[in-house]
């Protein structure tokens, strides 16, 4: 049997890193292959070969059997090889069937052929068992929804290799499980698949072949049943990681953060959080765990004061808030970390040190009038850079040079340096690799064991289980159910993820 | 470190590349029209670097520019594009030549910072309007900018021809019609020349140079504009509300009152620009008042890249282009339109050069960073 996609000693520098070193890679026609690794370790660089945006320095690829020289996204869709993005890139207020057809419209004459598409995509979604609306708008459907639009839009180029980069990082428990039913039967229909994600349980549900990235390397290959979980994670960081957190036990003190029937409307009038109500003690961790869009981000907003509150009220240690500025409320020892950390933690073009000062620079330590005190700034910048060894080559190179793990650690050390009281932590480890994710979980619990309350907010549900001492779903802008970790199964969480045990799962 | 050394080395010529180029396009103009490009050249610096009043005057020239540069600059820094440089200055030039003939007594050192002073006011005041419908109401400053330098011009067309114009002017027999002008400013509000300073070093200045103090002025508040900037917490906002104002905002900065201050303070820059003229040359304000100097002020900004140190140097060369235009015109007998499409082919092709040569070098630097990044991570891992 010929294979599906063979890639011979591929190699691709960028400036200062090897992406991919000599990289060897099988896939049989009709497999799921799952490429796992940490963030870095090549497996983008690689899917983008793959699909005609890089070319590689070095090396062969071949097509079902055939040289292949992928020149461009196009040359990929003429090889039958259709990229699932992991950001969906959807037109919100075209319908489905327009964004599956847009850029290869069926034309009759000068117009589109709406009917014989329609058609077309009609069988493919029998077929494959993709049960969707094909005249419902984007903007209206689900995310588990918008990434079947994507599936389909491959398959009506005609692809026979899909590859999906980090399919799941997105979907609830529930959709993972439908999107692993449609990922089969497009394998018993003679599909290739290639299945890229650093999330181990569902590589080992999923997968025929594994793949292991490390360092741009291949460290090696496993078929699920003959491998487990722990083994997959060594060979995946090179070190056993500790999967399970050890948590100390701590006595919650008095209450520092109590939010009482908030309300916010967005801009246009919508409401986006209806009534929440919770409390986080000092020493505790409140997690809020919940599909993103379901309010959590205006909630965290809400409390640093970005957005206004609509009714309802928060207190910071029993004062009310409403009305106080972001710097009035930050300067009550409230810490944000923002889940966006390009858009709202730093600016990127601005220094290392300048962005470790952010919000700071008119406190005595940074400023005596009239001038910046460029020295005080620097040591401190200097000092947070030991203490949280955060890898640059200069204090004074602008911040859009660094890692993404150490970026979120130049805002994790300037958040924390002024030692808060309450910390909101919006998806704090998002898109960091493993060393960096534990050096935030471990920054998060030594905070906690300092009697500090902590807001976790995050689409993780493995890592808000891990670290949360009481968690919140919060769905359709309220929070639909609260639990201990340990009391309730992920599945059961998936179900109020959803929206709750009484709605029907939709799609099915 | 051979390519850090490379990136300053870089740096420094790249300007110097960019007026090469310039010099080769225009070159092909100036052969379109049957001239030689050498000669006009070789007279454009001739003429103006021989003498040493020559060079007063493209200083002289350069300093409106600077004002107007850094006016426009500090909006840029922003990411607020004033383009009412224009009608600010105007409106500084018109109420400072009111301050400077109304007011009767004064002696210079009080009448002199006063009417600077009135031209800082005015020029603030007229942005004012512009900054506030942009942070209370999202009016996009471009478009307000733009109404208020045409409302600008005509309010100083009725103040000038109609209210306040110079009605005593003493027609030789009664024979020819006054200038449309406002009253002479008292010698009280004028700016002296650098004319006899430069002398006491030996410079021999003459009379037809106007080059006055309003020049190394500009050049400190360029200086004071620097520190400002890279120095101060209100520049440190500014810089981050310029790049990122979500990320501003979310570290309790409040981008508002960063937009509104720091655009007055544009505006104030902007009432500056036209005083050299006003103070230093005509001694009164009339229809044919210098205009342009707002909109030429943006072209000078963009090429010295925001930083007040560059719009120095950006002024001087657009003083020199002036100067230069003068010569091959009176020497070369080359149209005036030529000279004024060198002058822009000359912008174009700097901007284009100092924006590609940039880029590269800001991708050599990364190289450089992640060079080093990656040389540090090897030993320190994580």
């Amino acid at each position: 049997m010929i294979n599906a996609v063979e890639v011979k000693n591929i190699t691709k520098r960028f400036p200062g890193v090897t992406a991919n070193d000599r990289i060897n890679l099988e896939i049989k026609r009709g497999e799921i292959h799952a490429i796992v690794g940490e963030n870095g370790a090549g497996k983008s660089t690689l899917m983008k070969i793959l699909s005609g945006l890089y070319q590689p320095d070095e090396g062969e690829i071949y097509i079902f059997g055939k040289k292949a020289v992928i020149s461009s996204p196009v040359k990929a869709i003429e090889m039958k090889i259709g990229m699932v993005h992991q950001h969906f890139m959807l037109i919100p207020r075209f319908t489905v069937l327009e964004n599956i057809i847009l850029g290869s419209e069926i034309r009759a004459g000068i117009s589109i052929d709406n009917k014989k598409a329609k058609k077309i995509v009609e069988d493919l979604c029998s077929m494959y068992n993709f049960s969707i609306n094909l005249d419902s708008r984007v903007e209206n459907i689900s995310i588990g929804q918008a990434q079947r639009v994507e599936i389909l839009k491959v398959l009506f180029r005609g692809a026979d290799i899909l590859v999906l980069d980090e399919p799941t990082a997105v979907l609830a428990p529930q959709e993972v499980k439908e999107l692993f039913l449609n990922l089969r039967r497009l394998k018993q229909e003679g599909k290739t698949i290639v299945f890229i994600s650093h999330k181990l349980d569902e590589v080992l549900d999923i997968a025929d072949r594994i793949t292991v990235l490390r360092r741009g390397r291949v460290v090696g290959s496993a078929v699920p049943g003959e491998i487990t979980k722990e083994q997959l994670a060594r060979m995946m960081v090179g070190k056993p990681v500790l999967i399970d957190l050890k948590k100390r036990e701590t006595d919650p003190g008095e209450v520092l953060l109590s939010v009482k029937n908030l309300r916010v409307k967005d801009p246009g009038g919508k409401s986006v959080l209806n009534g929440i109500s919770f409390e986080v003690k000092g020493g505790e961790i409140f997690g809020i765990a919940g599909i993103e869009g379901n309010g959590q981000k205006e909630l965290a907003e809400a409390i640093i004061g970005l957005v206004n509150i609509d009714s309802g009220s928060i207190k910071i240690r029993n004062i009310d808030i409403k009305g106080l500025s972001v710097n009035q409320i930050r300067k009550m020892k409230v810490a944000y970390i923002p889940e966006d950390r390009h858009k709202n933690g730093l600016v990127l073009p601005m220094k290392v040190w300048e962005n470790e000062i952010m919000g700071f620079q008119r406190d005595d330590k940074f400023y005596k009038k009239p001038l910046l005190k460029l020295k005080s700034a620097q040591d401190f910048t200097r000092s947070k850079i030991r203490e949280y060894s955060i890898s640059v080559s200069s204090i004074n190179q602008a911040v859009e040079d660094l890692s993404g793990g150490n970026q979120q650690k130049v805002i994790l050390a300037r958040e924390l340096s002024e030692n808060p009281d309450v910390i909101i932590a919006s998806q704090p480890t998002r898109g960091l690799d493993i060393g960096a994710t534990e050096f935030v979980h471990e920054q998060l619990l030594k905070k906690r064991d300092e009697g500090k309350a902590i807001l976790l907010i995050s689409a993780d549900l493995e890592e808000v289980l891990a670290l949360s001492d009481r968690v919140g779903v919060m769905y359709n802008g309220s929070i639909i159910a609260e639990f201990k970790p340990g009391e309730i199964t992920l599945e059961d969480v998936g179900i109020y993820m959803l929206g709750g045990p009484e709605k029907k799962v939709s799609g099915e | 470190m051979n390519n850090r050394f490379k990136i300053i080395l870089l740096r420094l010529l790249s300007p110097i590349f960019a007026i090469f180029l310039a010099a080769l396009i225009s070159s092909l103009v100036i052969v379109f029209i049957h001239q030689n490009p050498l000669k006009v050249f070789v007279t454009m610096f001739s003429f103006s670097f021989r003498r040493i009043d020559s060079i007063a005057i493209i200083l002289y020239n350069a300093t409106p520019l600077i004002f107007s540069g850094l006016a426009v600059s500090v909006g840029f820094r922003m990411n607020l594009f004033n383009i009412g440089v224009e009608g600010q200055y105007l409106m500084g030039a018109f109420l400072a030549a009111l301050v400077g003939f109304s007011i009767k007594g004064l002696p210079a050192f009080i009448h002199l910072p006063l009417t600077i002073l009135s031209a800082i006011v005015a020029g603030a005041l007229w942005s004012f309007l512009p900054i506030y419908l942009k942070v209370k109401k999202g009016v996009h400053e471009v478009i307000s900018t733009i109404m208020l330098n045409y409302i600008s011009f005509s309010v100083i067309h009725y103040f000038i021809a109609d209210l306040l114009m110079d009605k005593s002017q003493k027609m030789l027999n009664g024979l020819g019609s006054p200038l449309v002008r406002m009253p002479k400013l008292m010698p009280t509000a004028l700016m002296p020349r650098m004319r006899e300073f430069l002398n006491m070093f030996g410079f021999n200045i003459p009379k037809h140079v106007y080059l006055n103090w309003f020049f190394p002025l500009g050049i400190l508040l360029a200086i004071g504009i620097y520190y400002m900037l890279m120095r101060t917490p209100f520049g440190f906002e500014l810089r981050a509300v310029g790049h990122n104002p979500d990320a501003a905002r979310t570290s309790g900065i409040k981008p508002e009152k960063v937009y509104f201050m720091g655009f007055i303070l544009s505006g104030a820059i902007a009432g500056l620009v036209g005083l050299s003229d006003l103070l230093g040359y005509f001694g009164y304000m009339d229809l044919d008042f210098p205009r342009n100097y707002g909109f030429n002020g943006i072209a000078v900004a963009l090429m010295g890249q925001n930083s007040p140190i560059g719009i120095i140097l950006s002024a001087i060369l657009f003083g020199f282009l002036n100067r230069g235009a003068e010569g091959v015109q009176t020497f070369l007998n080359v149209p005036m339109d030529t000279v004024i499409i060198l002058q822009a082919l000359m912008i174009i092709s700097i901007v284009i050069i100092t924006k590609v040569m940039n880029d590269y070098i800001k991708r050599m630097e990364k190289r450089e960073v992640s060079k080093n990044a990656s040389g540090r991570t090897a030993g320190v891992q994580l």
